[in-house]
C-alpha cells in the first residue's frame, strides 16, 4: 500500500505491510552515494524475523513487539490497551499530560499545515502513513468510537468507525516510533495542536500501561539506568576507570595535568553528563575538564549510581521512569551539597531535567539545574581563556538539537560562542528554533532494532544530511575539511551513523563533534590543536563566506 | 411566529452555557508539566526563539515577559490567520474570510441587540435619516457588518468545501459531517443575504426583532427574516458540537501549554501546586509501575527499578 493508503487501512490486512520503503519514492539527496548501490534503503527483515515480531506497518520492527500466539492473547492485549486508554484520558491518572493531550485530541482541523513541516513525512516522498495526522487520527477515531462510544448509527457520518483489533494497535504502536517528537509540525500549526506530544501519550500508554516499548530505552535505557548507574551499561567502578583514562588522554594530547574533581563535596556545580560521551566521544568530556579547571570553576562529577548519566529516556516514552531518574540525578546533587546541576551537551537531558521534569519536584530536591551553554558563553566571552579563532579557521556549520532549541528557546549562547571562535562559521537554513531534527530524536539514535537503524539513515535523518551537504555545497572538495558542532550525544550517534550510511567522511571530508571541543581547540596554551587528529589538514585556506550564502 | 423568539431565547442560552462547561473541562485540568515550545512571545529573546534558560543562573534573574507582544501575537492568530497564510495561501482565501464571516455574524448580533437598546432606551432612530449620529452610525455599521458577514461566510463555505473535495490530502481526512457544516453555514450565511437583499435592506425588521426579544412584547416577523432567525439559532445550538471552541481552548493551547514556561521555583504557587500533584494514585498496571502508589513515593526513593 503506497500513498493512498487510508486511516481505516491500519485495523486492516495484518499480513501485508500498510507502507513498502522504495529508493525512487524518497526525496533526493545531493549525497546519495551510500544509496546508489541498488540496494534497498532499508533491508527487508528475514522472514523468521518477520513471523515473530510484529512488522506490518511498514516493515520494520522497532519496538520488536512479538506476535500474540493466540486469538485470547490478541483479546487480552486489545482489553490492556483500552485500559491503558482511559488511563490516559484521566485527571487522575494522566494529570502530567491530560490537558495538552485533550486540546491536541480535540481540536485539530486536519487542514495538514503541519504535514509540510514534517522532515520524516517530506522524506519519505509524503507518504501516508508518516504524516503527523496520521496516528493522531487513529487515536482519536479509537477514543470517539471505544471510549466515548459516540453514536453507532452516526459513526459513519462523523467518521468514527474505525475498527480496533490487535493490528491496529500493533502499527499504533510502531508508528508512534516513527515520529521524532521534534514538533516542527506543532510549530506550523495555528491551534497549538501538537501531533509530537500525541506520539509521546501512545508510547506512555503501552509503556506504563502494557509494558511495551522499545528495548533501548526501557530495559537498555531507564531500567539499566536506575540499576546500574548508566544508560550506556556504565557501572560506577567502569566510570572511575574512565576518568583516569580521561585524565591520561587530556595530559597526553595537551601537556595539562588536570585532576577531574569527582564526588568533590560542595562544589558549586554538579556536572552530568550523557554517558554515551565518555564511551564513544571521551574528547568532550576531557574538554568540558580542561575548559572548566582553566576558567577556576568549582565543578565536580559524582561517581554515585545515578550521579553521573545525565541521560533520561523516560522524557520519550514514561512519565514514571522520567521521574525515577530525575530524582535520583537531583538526590546526588542534595547529596554533594551542590549549588546547582550543569547538563553536558545533551539535548534530552537538558529538557529532560530543566524542563520537563520541572513540575515533579518537591522543594527538598528541587536543585536548580542549567544548561551548559550559557555557563560555557560567560566563559569564553567574559575572556577568561586565551582563544585564538584562526585555530577553527576551517568551515563550521551548527546542527541545533531540538530539546535545547525548540523545547527550551537556548539558542544565543552557542552561536555567540561559535562566532567569536570560529571564523568559518555559517548556519544551515532553516536554523534555530525552525531547525530540523537529526533524525535521532526522541530515542531514535540509540536504538538499532532490526532494520530501524537504515531508516532513520534514509529517512528520518534525511533531511537533515541534505542540510549538511547544502551548508557546504560549495565546499564539498574532501581537501577541505568541515566540521558539523553538534552540542548533543545523541545527535552526534545519529550524525555518525549517517555520515557511515553514506559515506560522507570520505567523500566530502565532512567531520562532526561537539561545541566544546571547538573551544579547546581555540585555546592557545596547548601546543598542539585539540582536534589536530580528526582535522588532518595543518593549513586550511580561508573560504570566502559569501559562497554560502 | 413566537417560535423563532423562543429559539433566540434557547440558542443564546444554550451556546453560552455549553461553551461554559466545554471552556471549564479544560480549565480545570492538572497543571501538567512543562512542554512548551519556542519562539514564545512573552520572552525577551522572541525575535530569534529565545528564553530566559539562554541566562547564566536564570533564576537568580527575573523574569522579563512582554504581555503585549502575546497579545500581539494571538490578535494576529485570531484576525489575520498569519500562519495560514504563510504556510498555505490558497487554504488561507477560503479559511480566512469564513473566520471573519463568524466573527462579523456574532458581531452583527451584538449591533442589532445594542441598535434595539439605543432606541428602547435612549430614544435613538437608527436608521440614515436620524437626527443622531450614532443612529446613523449603528444603521451603515449594522448593514456594512452583516453583509460583510454573509458575503465572507458564503464565499468561505464554498471555498472550503471545495478545498475539502478537490485537495485529495485534505480529502482523507473529511466526512460526511465536515462536509455538512459547510453546506450548513452556506445556508445560514445565504439566508441572511436573502433576508437582507430581497426583504430588509434597512435591517429595520431585524432591530424589531429585538426590540421584541428585549421587551418581551413580540410582533410579527416576515418569513426571510424568520428563516434567517431560525437557522441562526440553530447554528448555534449547533456550534458546541463542532470543534469551534477551538476560538478559547487556543488560549489554553498557547499560555497553558507552549507558552506555559513557569517554573517551580521555592516558594512559588507552582511549587505547592506540585505537592498537590505529587499525592496523587500511581495507578498504571505495568510491571515497573506497580509497585508505585502515589508520585511522592518516588521522590521518597525505594521504588523498585524494574
Amino acid at each position: 500500500m503506497k500513498k493512498g493508503t487510508t486511516v481505516k487501512d491500519v485495523s486492516r490486512n495484518p499480513a501485508e505491510q500498510l507502507f513498502s520503503i522504495t529508493a525512487e519514492e524518497l526525496m533526493p539527496l545531493t549525497c546519495s552515494e551510500g544509496e546508489s548501490n541498488g540496494k534497498p534503503p532499508v533491508r527487508q527483515l528475514t522472514e523468521e524475523q518477520k513471523n515473530t515480531y510484529e512488522c506490518s506497518l511498514d516493515g520494520l520492527s522497532a519496538v520488536r513487539l512479538p506476535k500474540p500466539q493466540s486469538k485470547e492473547e490478541e483479546d487480552k492485549l486489545v482489553a490492556s490497551f483500552l485500559s491503558g486508554l482511559k488511563k490516559l484520558l484521566s485527571k487522575e491518572d494522566n494529570w502530567t499530560f491530560l490537558q495538552p493531550l485533550t486540546i491536541s485530541l480535540e481540536y485539530c482541523a486536519k487542514c495538514q499545515l503541519c504535514s509540510e513541516e514534517c522532515p520524516i513525512y517530506l522524506s519519505s516522498g509524503r507518504q501516508e502513513i508518516y504524516r503527523p495526522t496520521y496516528r493522531a487520527e487513529v487515536l482519536r477515531r479509537i477514543i470517539n468510537t471505544y471510549i466515548k462510544k459516540g453514536n453507532k448509527v452516526l459513526a459513519k457520518f462523523t467518521g468514527n468507525d474505525i475498527e480496533l483489533n490487535w493490528t491496529t494497535i500493533a502499527r499504533l504502536i510502531e508508528s508512534a516510533y516513527r515520529c521524532t517528537l521534534c514538533r516542527r509540525c506543532t510549530q506550523a500549526c495555528s491551534r497549538g495542536i501538537d501531533n509530537g506530544l500525541i506520539s509521546h501519550e501512545i508510547r506512555k500508554l503501552f509503556s506504563q500501561e502494557m509494558g511495551i516499548a522499545a528495548k533501548e530505552l526501557h530495559q537498555m535505557g531507564t531500567v539499566q539506568q536506575l540499576e546500574i548507574g548508566a544508560s550506556t551499561g556504565l557501572n560506577p567502578k567502569a566510570f572511575e576507570d574512565m576518568i583516569e583514562f580521561m585524565e591520561e588522554e587530556i595530559e597526553e594530547k595537551t601537556g595539562r595535568k588536570i585532576r577531574i574533581p569527582v564526588d568533590r563535596r560542595g562544589a558549586d556545580i554538579l556536572l552530568l553528563h550523557n554517558t554515551g560521551e565518555f564511551m564513544a566521544w571521551p574528547e568532550n568530556p576531557e574538554a568540558f575538564a580542561i575548559i572548566f579547571e582553566a576558567a577556576g570553576l568549582k565543578w565536580t562529577l559524582s561517581s554515585e549510581l545515578g550521579g553521573y548519566e545525565a541521560t533520561n529516556y523516560g522524557l520519550w516514552y514514561d512519565d514514571v521512569q522520567l521521574a525515577k531518574i530525575a530524582f535520583k540525578q537531583a538526590q546526588v546533587a542534595k547529596d554533594l551539597r551542590v549549588k546547582k546541576i550543569v547538563i553536558g551537551e545533551c539535548g534530552h537531558a537538558h529538557k529532560a531535567a530543566i524542563v520537563t521534569a520541572d513540575r515533579v519536584f518537591p522543594p527538598e530536591l528541587n536543585i536548580p539545574r542549567e544548561s551548559c551553554l550559557p555557563v560555557l558563553e560567560d566563559i569564553v566571552l567574559s575572556g577568561k581563556l586565551k582563544l585564538d579563532p584562526q585555530r577553527n579557521n576551517f568551515p563550521v556549520t551548527l546542527h541545533d538539537p531540538c530539546n535545547m532549541v525548540r523545547s527550551m528557546g537556548i539558542v544565543e549562547p552557542q552561536r555567540r560562542i561559535l562566532r567569536a571562535i570560529c571564523p568559518q562559521f555559517i548556519e544551515m537554513e532553516p536554523h534555530g528554533v525552525e531547525n530540523y531534527c537529526c533524525g535521532g530524536g526522541s530515542g531514535f539514535a540509540i536504538m538499532n532494532s532490526l532494520n530501524f537503524p537504515d531508516w532513520r539513515s534514509s529517512i528520518s535523518g534525511r533531511m537533515k544530511m541534505k542540510q549538511i551537504t547544502d551548508v557546504f555545497g560549495d565546499v564539498l572538495d574532501p581537501s577541505l575539511v568541515k566540521y558539523v558542532c553538534a552540542p548533543c550525544s545523541n545527535c552526534k550517534g545519529q550524525i555518525r551513523d549517517m555520515f557511515s550510511y553514506y559515506n560522507i567522511e570520505k567523500q566530502y571530508n565532512i567531520i562532526y563533534g561537539g561545541l566544546v571541543e571547538l573551544i579547546v581547540n581555540a585555546m592557545v596554551d596547548t601546543p598542539v590543536r585539540y582536534l589536530e587528529e580528526v582535522l588532518a589538514v595543518e593549513e586550511v585556506p580561508a573560504i570566502d563566506k559569501e559562497a554560502f550564502v | 411566529m413566537l417560535f423563532a423568539y423562543i429559539a433566540t431565547y434557547v440558542s443564546f442560552t444554550f451556546i453560552i452555557l455549553a461553551y461554559a462547561y466545554k471552556v471549564a473541562k479544560i480549565a480545570r485540568m492538572p497543571l501538567h508539566l512543562r512542554w512548551e515550545l519556542y519562539p514564545v512571545p512573552h520572552e525577551k529573546g522572541y525575535k530569534y526563539g529565545g528564553s530566559y534558560l539562554e541566562e547564566l543562573e536564570w533564576w537568580t534573574k527575573p523574569q522579563e515577559r512582554s504581555s503585549f507582544r502575546s497579545l500581539l501575537y494571538m490578535l494576529k492568530k485570531y484576525f489575520l490567520f498569519n500562519r495560514y497564510f504563510r504556510k498555505n495561501k490558497r487554504y488561507w482565501m477560503s479559511l480566512y474570510p469564513w473566520h471573519i464571516g463568524f466573527y462579523l455574524i456574532v458581531l452583527f448580533h451584538a449591533l442589532a441587540f445594542f441598535g434595539a437598546l439605543a432606541m428602547l432606551t435612549a430614544d435613538i432612530e437608527v436608521s440614515s435619516v436620524s437626527v443622531s449620529s450614532m443612529g446613523i452610525g449603528l444603521y451603515y455599521t449594522t448593514i456594512v457588518v452583516a453583509v460583510g458577514s454573509f458575503v465572507t461566510g458564503s464565499f468561505g463555505s464554498i471555498g472550503l468545501l471545495v478545498e475539502r473535495v478537490v485537495n485529495k490530502d485534505l480529502r482523507a481526512y473529511t466526512f460526511p459531517v465536515n462536509y455538512f457544516n459547510y453546506v450548513f453555514f452556506l445556508i445560514v450565511f445565504l439566508s441572511g443575504f436573502f433576508a437582507w437583499y430581497f426583504f430588509d435592506p434597512s435591517l429595520a425588521a431585524y432591530r424589531e426583532f429585538w426590540k421584541s426579544l428585549i421587551t418581551f412584547q413580540f410582533t410579527y416577523v416576515e418569513p426571510a427574516t424568520y428563516t434567517h432567525v431560525m437557522l441562526f439559532s440553530l447554528f448555534l445550538i449547533y456550534l458546541p458540537f463542532t470543534r469551534s471552541t477551538h476560538y478559547i481552548t487556543s488560549l489554553f493551547a498557547y499560555f497553558g501549554v507552549l507558552w506555559s514556561d513557569k517554573p517551580n521555583l521555592r516558594g512559588s504557587g507552582v511549587e505547592r501546586e506540585v505537592q498537590e500533584l505529587l499525592e496523587k494514585p500511581v495507578s498504571w498496571s505495568a510491571p515497573h509501575v506497580q509497585s508505585i502508589t502515589k508520585w511522592s513515593d518516588i521522590a521518597a526513593g525505594g521504588v523498585e527499578s524494574k
